[in-house]
């Protein structure tokens, strides 16, 4: 077929299974808007390039596919590097498309160039520049590829004008090869063997086993060996929230049980994990009993933290099965669950409303949860709603929540609900934001509005940058140096900015409005909705692991430590 | 810090190295020496490198993560083999 680089790009993510692209088009990239126009992949016009990584992301958390976004060189480029550097900490596969000023002016500091390619080196699992336009369906084939095995990734292509431009004839590329790590059996059975003979087990459950789709494969050996269960932030969703053997997430503002099953167990399980800071908590201090299997599709993780016992490089789904298959011994657990029983039934989350009479955080989002269900995808960005909406959002299924852990971008939210939508245009999609977040990328609800992308926001507005005040109000001394935005005081009104933008607005002050606030917004269908709960800034998020300490001197809340108080 | 002598055959493409300096640089890793030549193979290249590892750090850990580099087909430890060399 005779085309152009642009039209072979075209073909190639047609032929790939693309079905969706977020972008915005510029000069360098422009000739590929050419064909793009008469192309059955659906183009969803950002208002900003962040905004396109974003709902790349959110697309593909919450369809398990590769997602797509697209710039122009330069500026266009460099503001798709925090989505880049989020989806690589996060393992999200996208591909990110930029166009590039023409060959012949590459290294010339031409109009809108940027050496994309460096820039985004440290995280992008792998990067083209494509200087032959025959190459380019081959590229993109590989680049998907790419970013879905393995440990999934970001990888971007970068594509200089003139190759979009020249001449060239469409051959489509070969399938590539897909392999998957070939389990040793000697380390599953080890595995098995620590298991069997452990008293104190625990399944520390990253977003890998989301990942790989191996949640059924999780709960089959979970109920097979009655050992409990923690999600970390990445992987909630990955076991319902519902079951009895699921203790919650560990971490920082994990549930006491979770972290204590953490800090008092002989064995860990962990899976598809990184044992990272928010989650260890003080390295040293980390699990001192505890042996430790680790299974990873990526085997740089693996002892990577913390030494594993056992190391499994495989995916979660195989490791499951394989560990199911020769687990025959189910270890005593009675002692075990009679203390977890306990901190579940003395240390449950909770809450005290805001002195202040204003409106709690954490009632609202739980509210929310109960009234929109587990079927509803809920996105949040960064902060203090963020942790409350993994802590108060009753998850039963994966990919039910798509949030920005590793990197912690503010802003993810919106965007992220806006890809989310595009993907499962049959589910509820609800961000959770702040007010710190939603001022960042809320001109994608524009976006929403004008493209027919109905999603629904829940500002948990608190007048502040509300973790950051947290951290003042605990370590210093209540000095709130810049954390105060004033959106208490209607500076932005975000009800009037959310109908400028095309978007129903409402307000909720008090508790009896909040159901009603919720039943009006899930309502609306047509058009995006964003509802400003207008909540107490004193709201903390507990329990907390204060940074810099061991997980054993978890606060159930402020000076209150279970674990570290029953050792004394 | 630990010294160690890795050995890395890597594809012949833009930015193979970059992206294998920067991993250097970006995981704190000192580089002590780095000479990249022709292998036998036209399109692979050969590089030897020094580096000296923060505490903590192992060279398991580093040969992984640049194992995990989609242009490195193969990175070998020569620490053991430089000291034989040296009659050590």
């Amino acid at each position: 077929m005779d085309t152009t680089g642009a039209g072979a790009l075209i073909k190639a993510l047609e032929d790939v299974g693309c079905e969706v692209i977020f972008g915005m088009p510029g000069g360098a990239i422009l000739p590929a808007y050419d064909p793009l126009y008469e192309s059955k992949i659906r183009h969803v016009l950002v208002r900003h390039e962040q905004g396109a990584g974003h709902a790349a992301q959110g697309y593909a958390q919450a369809t398990g596919r590769v997602g797509v976004c697209m710039a122009t060189s330069g500026p266009g480029a460099t503001n798709l590097v925090t989505p880049l550097a989020d989806a690589y900490m996060d393992s999200v596969p996208i591909v990110a498309i930029t166009g590039q000023v023409s060959r012949s002016v590459i290294g010339t500091d031409a109009f809108q160039e940027a050496d994309i390619r460096s820039i985004t080196l440290p995280i992008t699992k792998h990067s083209f520049q494509v200087h032959d336009p025959a190459d380019i369906p081959r590229v993109i084939a590989e680049a998907f590829t790419l970013a879905l095995t393995g440990r999934p990734g970001p990888v971007l292509v970068d594509l200089p004008k003139d190759v979009l431009a020249t001449a060239t004839t469409y051959t489509p590329p070969k399938p590539a090869a897909q392999s998957r790590p070939v389990l040793s059996p000697v380390q599953i059975r080890n595995a098995a063997q620590l298991i069997g003979s452990s008293r104190k087990p625990v399944f520390y459950v990253g977003g890998g086993v989301i990942r790989s789709g191996a949640a059924a494969e999780l709960r089959k050996l979970a109920e097979k060996t009655r050992i409990p269960v923690v999600t970390t932030l990445m992987a909630r969703g990955a076991f319902p929230d519902s079951h009895e053997l699921h203790l919650g997430m560990p971490g920082m503002h994990g549930t006491v049980p979770a972290v204590a099953a953490l800090q008092k167990a002989d064995l860990l399980i962990a899976l598809g994990t990184r044992f990272d800071d928010r989650v260890t908590g003080l390295l040293p201090h980390f699990a001192p009993h505890a042996a430790v299997v680790h299974a990873d599709i990526d085997p740089a993780e693996i002892s990577k933290n913390r030494k594993a016992d056992v190391g499994i490089v495989g995916d979660c789904r195989d490791v499951l099965a394989a560990l199911t298959a020769v687990v025959t011994r189910a270890p005593d657990l009675t002692g075990w669950w009679e203390y977890l029983d306990g901190l579940r039934t003395t240390y449950p989350l909770g809450y005290d409303w805001p002195a202040d009479g204003m409106l709690a955080p954490q009632y609202v989002i739980e509210r929310l949860s109960t009234l929109v269900g587990p079927e509803a995808i809920y996105t949040a960005g960064v902060g203090q709603h963020q942790m409350w909406a993994a802590q108060y959002v009753k998850y039963e299924r994966p990919g039910s929540f798509i949030n920005s852990g590793g990197a912690g971008t503010m802003g993810f939210a919106v965007p992220a609900a806006m890809g989310a939508q595009a993907g499962a245009p049959d589910r509820t999609v609800w961000a959770i934001d702040g007010d710190g977040c939603f001022q960042m990328t809320n001109q994608e609800l524009a976006t929403c509005a004008a493209e027919g992308i109905p999603i629904k926001v829940a500002i948990i507005n608190n007048g502040n940058l509300g973790m950051v005040r947290q951290w003042q109000t605990l370590f210093y001394d209540g000095r709130y140096s810049n954390t105060r935005l004033g959106t208490h005081d209607r500076h932005p009104d975000f009800v009037r900015l959310a109908e400028a933008l095309g978007c129903v607005g409402l307000r909720c002050e008090t508790k009896s409005e909040v159901d009603g606030a919720v039943l009006e917004a899930m309502a609306v269908r047509d058009r995006p909705v964003v509802i400003d709960f207008v909540v107490g800034q004193d709201a903390q998020v507990w329990p907390m692991v204060a940074a810099g300490t061991g997980n054993d001197e978890v606060m159930a809340a402020r000076g209150i430590r279970p674990l570290f108080d029953e050792e004394e | 810090m630990t010294r160690h002598s890795l050995s890395l055959l890597l594809r012949n493409e833009p930015g193979a190295l970059a992206r294998i300096v920067v991993l250097f640089s970006s995981r704190g890793v000192d580089v002590e020496s780095l000479s990249l030549g022709p292998a036998e193979r036209g399109d692979l290249s050969r590089l030897d490198v020094v580096v000296d590892l923060q505490p903590g750090r192992t060279p398991a850990q580093l040969i992984k993560q640049l194992g995990r580099i989609v242009d490195v087909k193969s990175v070998v430890d020569r620490t053991h083999d430089e000291a034989i060399e040296l009659g050590a």
